[in-house]
């Protein structure tokens, strides 16, 4: 019944009501409607009247007008069972199909998950604080005209400065995560004990960072743990591991043999959870902490990371501007007073930024952050790819439900006459997808489960199935609803838009060329899956070409042997007993070597009586002893190596290329130049890398000096497990109370490029997803081509077309689809790659082999897919095919 | 029979619209009364409500053109919808003997 012409509703609101109310209530409800739609609009107006019409339709969205979805007496449960029973039939009818629409969607839906899990661990990193909207760290942000960058290490008085003047900063305090004197690493003992152990999660904190962050305690309180000065706080691992069940404080903790300086147990908390991006197990109280005099009031010398909590409802930006204007007003004059050429850039380009707590473990990639972090870049990858998955796996669903139609046009021709309407049609069909997902659900769920150990290893964490969550059967169902839903639609409008006589009486082509839009499907598939190819061999290839790039020294047979610092003056025994070893051809001793993980620290030069003209050369000093070079084979260009027997080479310098380059000498050795000290140059060394490939190499010096807690060992043997075994007795003899520690510097070397290793196994395990469900889709419609074609292929046989030449027939089709991808995939993987190659100081060409290789590899694969169905179809027995005409 | 307040004021409604009482009726003669309009979905629901307690009976009949030829569906009071009333006020009552220098216009007799 429509309503009266002058009475004219908004039209979907009308039929919004329809569709809710139950036979019971729509006749009077309505009526009541459509009379205070026109009271209202001659009252009003008929905007007014409309407004109100909506509104009283919502307002009728309740119980007694709802029609019972689920009654027991209604015709549409017995449909919907109808439904079921048909969508089952038909799913065990063609058991090929359907197993290869299970099987994609259930792998699209596996990554889902496990992406979705990860995903989930990325973003919960910092976010169980107390006030954790209120917590900030400080970010440096120097952005000059040439390049910005950001950086997180502050001067030593910037946070109770900042609170002093700013009443918005309730609480400030420093972090200092570096391999810096106690942080880092240490051999440790009880004062009563003599066995050491090694622990490697250091770090000095603020006592007020400590209140920040506000950590569960087990023994002492929060307000107590660092107030005294060398007091230590230790995880309750840790505090088990030393004194057992009895309750630690008060006792004394001694770090690297250090007798000088014992640290006493102020307190013990909880294990560190791992989603938080400070989880050190043993902090050293910064109170009363001074490196070096003057220290804690000065303006030089930036190690603290600074963290603020802030006032409720302060506004961060304004707080930026207010403490990068405080800054600028002493920073300034104090580097002008030193004739700091550095000053006006200070003026110019510094200023701070606040980064919130919980973003600091995903947005920190460019803070040179030394702890554990992760990268949004990586989050939104891995979403994407997942989703791109799903979507192939969606579509060979589509592309198969819509290539079979034919079969089901004389179903749907039927329904039609006996009085379906289109509704419940595509109802119908949305059933049957939704349950082909939700066994898809079911599998994808066990596949997820059965690939976990794998994704832990690509995506280096630790998650579990959420078996035991609540929320996991919800979200499952919903999953499934929604992905049938995604990938039903279109078959289920396609479908039910046959015209009944057309249908039945058998007029509905029968697909037998592949319809445009499954071939624009199939290109897409093949084209994501070829950019996947092209993306893993790029990493593969750019991997390769770091781990064997000449570096300017030799990484291969270097053992480091670490936690020497605890020898003490009896280094030289050790280096002297160790080159007894015959295997052993040299033996050096420096924390500094060109991996990472080892020290740096950072000095400004200048040539000699030039500090106040020229801008300042910033570079390392590495201080080394006279066995460094030829241990580590780095190439002396020019000059000679230290001598230790000399005196005056306390003062001497060994610089790299581009440091002579930078201070502008075209003659360097004998040059004199200066820090805080005179220096003479001797010598001259091939620039070779220590920081990551990412970055170039900067400006560096080698000065001789003792500063031994890693011995470099260079061995030339066959046999490294003997070679290994003599040095740990040489060692054990040594040092019997603290067991030999070594690793590979090769080994070192590689593991800084974990994450680029990591980004190339994401890329190949979803490759291999994405062209098995490519090929998946591929297949399906292949053996669908061959089932409709096998008349006329018998026919051509009779007529004598050979095997080859059906064979030709039957894939060259698939094989263009092949082609256009390869033509739409190169271009597109060649921008992609060649943007995350700009992350690379150092990298490859990508060159045309890359390509070649993966349209052979993809080529290849479409081929056998096809050539399956084609060639069964291709040697069949003509008088089978034709046996029903 | 327990009736909520709102439930009450339609029982009032309906019954003192006698033979003409449906829903856009009844909704208007609230509005009159008392100042305000319920939404149609309210009233509606309290209709068919009170007719599940009994308190109404109800026949379809009556369409307009205004209603684009839909029925009405008119309402009569019952019994139990009378003393439904009839208890309600009892309450009101009891109350206001304790509320001082309030008169609700009932002789304490």
């Amino acid at each position: 019944m429509k309503p009266d012409k002058e009475i004219r509703p908004p039209k979907w609101a009308d039929i919004l009501l329809k569709w809710f109310c139950s036979e019971r209530v729509i006749e009077t409800l309505q009526g009541d409607l459509y009379e205070l739609y026109l009271i209202r609009r001659d009252r009003h107006s008929k905007f007014k009247a409309d407004i109100g019409f909506i509104g009283d339709v919502f307002s009728s969205i309740r119980p007694f007008a709802l029609r019972k979805l689920w009654s027991k007496h209604s015709n549409t449960n017995a449909m919907f069972r109808n439904n079921l029973k048909v969508a089952w039939r038909g799913l065990v009818k063609h058991k090929m199909y359907s197993l290869i629409k299970v099987s994609g969607l259930a792998i699209g839906i596996a990554a889902c998950l496990l992406i979705s899990l990860f995903v989930i661990d990325e973003l919960g990193h910092d976010k169980n604080y107390v006030d954790g909207d209120q917590i900030f760290r400080l970010i440096n942000v120097e952005d000059n005209p040439a390049e910005s960058e950001k950086w997180l290490s502050h001067q030593p008085l910037i946070a109770q400065m900042m609170k002093e003047q700013f009443p918005d900063i309730e609480m400030a305090g420093r972090l200092i995560p570096y391999n810096w004197f106690a942080g880092g690493d240490n051999q440790v003992r009880r004062a009563d004990r003599k066995q050491n152990a090694y622990e490697d999660s250091f770090a000095y904190m603020d006592q007020e960072l400590l209140e920040i962050l506000q950590p569960k305690m087990v023994y002492g309180s929060i307000e107590e743990a660092l107030t005294k000065p060398n007091s230590i706080l230790i995880s309750r691992e840790k505090a088990e591991k030393y004194f057992q069940d009895e309750n630690p404080i008060g006792k004394t903790l001694i770090l690297d043999e250090n007798l000088e300086d014992p640290w006493v147990v102020g307190g013990v908390m909880e294990n560190p959870d791992e989603r938080n991006h400070i989880k050190f197990d043993f902090l050293l109280s910064l109170t009363g902490q001074e490196f070096w005099s003057g220290e804690q009031t000065s303006w030089c010398c930036s190690n603290y990371n600074t963290y603020f909590k802030v006032a409720k409802g302060t506004d961060p930006e304004l707080l930026e501007d207010k403490m990068t204007f405080a800054m600028k007003e002493q920073y300034v004059p104090y580097l002008k007073e030193r004739g700091n050429q550095y000053a006006d850039a200070v003026e110019e380009y510094r200023s701070y930024k606040l980064q919130p707590i919980g973003e600091v473990y995903l947005h920190s990639k460019e803070l040179n952050e030394v702890l554990k972090h992760g990268d949004i870049g990586v989050v939104w990858l891995f979403s994407a790819i997942a989703l791109f998955v799903l979507l192939l796996a969606c579509i060979n669903f589509i592309n198969l439900s819509t290539a079979k139609s034919a079969n089901r046009a004389k179903e749907v021709g039927l329904r039609k006459v006996v009085g379906s309407f289109r509704g419940n049609l595509i109802g119908q069909f949305l059933i049957e997808s939704i349950l082909v997902t939700f066994i898809s659900t079911l599998i994808g769920v066990l596949i997820a489960a059965a690939l976990m150990p794998a994704f832990n290893t690509i995506s280096g964490k630790s998650l579990e199935m959420p078996f035991a969550e609540w929320w996991l059967i919800p979200s499952m169902l919903m999953l499934a609803i929604v992905v049938g839903t995604i990938a039903g639609i279109y078959p289920a409008f396609y479908l039910s838009a046959f015209k009944p006589i057309e249908a039945i009486s058998g007029k509905v082509s029968r697909g037998a060329k592949t319809s445009t839009l499954r071939g624009i499907m199939v290109v897409f598939q093949f084209t994501c899956s070829v950019i996947l190819i092209v993306g893993s061999l790029v990493v593969y290839k750019q991997m390769k070409f770091m781990l064997n790039k000449d570096l300017g020294y030799d990484k291969e047979h270097v053992i480091m042997l670490q936690g020497a610092s605890s020898v003490g003056d009896k280094l030289d025994l050790l280096q002297n007993e160790l080159l007894q070893i015959p295997e052993v051809m040299n033996v050096s001793a420096s924390n500094y070597l060109p991996v990472s993980g080892t020290r740096r620290d950072q000095n400004e030069f200048w040539v000699e009586g030039r500090s106040k003209i020229d801008k300042a050369v910033g570079a390392q000093i590495w201080r080394v002893d006279d066995d460094y070079i030829e241990t580590l084979g780095m190439n002396l260009m020019s000059g000679r190596d230290f001598d230790k027997s000399s005196v005056r080479d306390s003062t001497s310098l060994i610089i790299n290329q581009t440091m002579a380059r930078e201070l502008g000498l075209d003659d360097p050795l004998g040059a004199r130049i200066e820090n805080r000290q005179g220096w003479t140059i001797i010598g001259v060394i091939e620039d070779f890398h220590f920081e990551s490939m990412r970055g170039g190499i900067g400006p560096l010096a080698l000065a001789l000096g003792r500063y031994g807690s890693v011995v470099p060992v260079k061995v030339n043997s066959k046999n490294m497990q003997a070679t290994l075994e003599s040095i740990t007795a040489t060692w054990d003899e040594m040092m019997p109370n603290q067991p030999i520690r070594y690793s590979f510097m090769d080994e070192v070397f590689a593991s800084m490029y974990e994450d680029v290793q990591r980004t190339g196994n994401v890329f190949t395990g979803f490759a291999i997803l994405a062209i098995f469900v490519a090929c998946l889709g591929l297949f399906g419609l292949s053996a669908f081509m061959v089932e409709q074609r096998s008349k006329e292929i018998s026919i051509r046989k009779v007529l004598g077309a050979s095997i080859k030449m059906i064979f030709n027939l039957l894939t060259v089709n698939f094989m263009k689809l092949v082609a256009i991808s390869l033509l739409i995939a190169i271009p597109v993987s060649y921008l992609l790659m060649d943007e995350w190659l700009l992350d690379f100081e150092f990298r490859i060409e990508i060159g045309w082999l890359v390509f070649a290789i993966a349209s052979v590899i993809i080529t290849v694969i479409a081929i056998a897919t096809v050539s399956y169905e084609s060639l069964k179809a291709a040697v069949v027995n003509p008088a089978k095919g034709l046996r029903s005409e | 029979m327990k009736i909520g307040a709102f439930e009450e004021l339609v029982l009032l409604a309906v019954g003192s619209l006698g033979e003409e009482a449906y829903g856009v009726a009844v909704k208007e003669l609230l509005r009159e009364k008392t100042g305000k309009s319920p939404s149609i979905g309210a009233l509606h629901s309290a209709l068919y409500r009170l007719e599940d307690k009994g308190c109404l009976t109800s026949h379809e009949g009556g369409a307009t053109s205004e209603r684009g030829g839909r029925r009405k569906k008119y309402y009569l009071l019952t019994s139990v919808g009378k003393d439904a009333i009839i208890e309600a006020n009892k309450i009101r009552m009891e109350f206001s003997k304790n509320i001082q220098g309030l008169n609700l216009g009932m002789d304490e007799a």
